[in-house]
């Protein structure tokens, strides 16, 4: 028995149709006789990179558990599935109990957009359909730890 | 170097703290740079490719 987590980016359009993915993927699972710890269901997220054209990604990660002979046998059903952009089962030592953070950070956005008045929102679409901006409003915000650290290094060089 | 902290237990998940350690052009920063430890350096470079494969950080800056 071994433990994985299952990180799967499934086609944005297909956002609907999550639930029946996630029954029918932890059917899959179970025929495979593996155990289910806990199911994150991130949802869409903006990718780094389009994907197949998609720059968008609805994100699920399972907790799973179960015999690395019968993993080949999944990844070979999911390789063919249209709606899946790009899965990965990385081995862990241990299953966190807690929310990770890309979940918090998933929650805190819907909390945010919640919050706002609805008249707001129908701006708030134009601003996601530009996604792009939001994205380097992000990194930017990031980048200036960076830009420190191009200093320094060129600090360093001075001094060698 | 306090500004390179980073907590005990993380993962390709944390893209916040996983974006501390890349450039503006998305290479990985060398430990020479940053100062943290070897240990902590080998686990950031196999979370930071994970991430990349995920598209939660850019391989690099020139994705269109």
């Amino acid at each position: 028995m071994k433990k994985y987590e299952a990180v799967i980016i499934l086609n944005p359009n297909l956002s609907s149709k999550v639930d029946t993915f996630k029954k029918d993927f932890e059917d899959l699972l179970k025929q495979n006789s593996f155990s289910i710890n806990k199911t994150e269901d991130i949802g869409r997220r903006q990718l780094s990179y389009s994907i197949n054209n998609h720059n968008k990604g609805h994100y699920i990660i399972f907790s799973i558990e179960g015999n690395p002979v019968n993993l080949i046998n999944i990844e070979n059903k999911i390789k063919y599935n249209d709606s899946i952009i790009r899965h990965l089962f990385i081995s862990v030592k241990n299953h966190q109990g807690e929310d990770s953070q890309l979940m918090i950070d998933s929650k805190n956005k819907k909390d945010d957009s919640e919050a706002e008045p609805p008249v707001i929102k129908d701006k708030e679409k134009d601003v996601l359909s530009n996604n792009k901006q939001n994205v380097t409003d992000v990194t930017n915000s990031d980048n200036e730890s960076t830009v420190e650290l191009k200093q320094k290094s060129e600090e360093n060089h001075e001094n060698e | 170097m306090s500004k390179f902290e980073i907590p005990k237990n993380f993962d390709y998940k944390n893209v916040n703290i996983l974006k501390q350690f890349i450039t503006e052009t998305g290479k990985i920063i060398p430990a020479r740079v940053t100062g943290i430890s070897a240990s902590n350096q080998r686990k950031l470079t196999r979370y930071i490719k994970i991430a990349r494969f995920l598209a939660l950080i850019p391989y690099t800056d020139m994705h269109k």
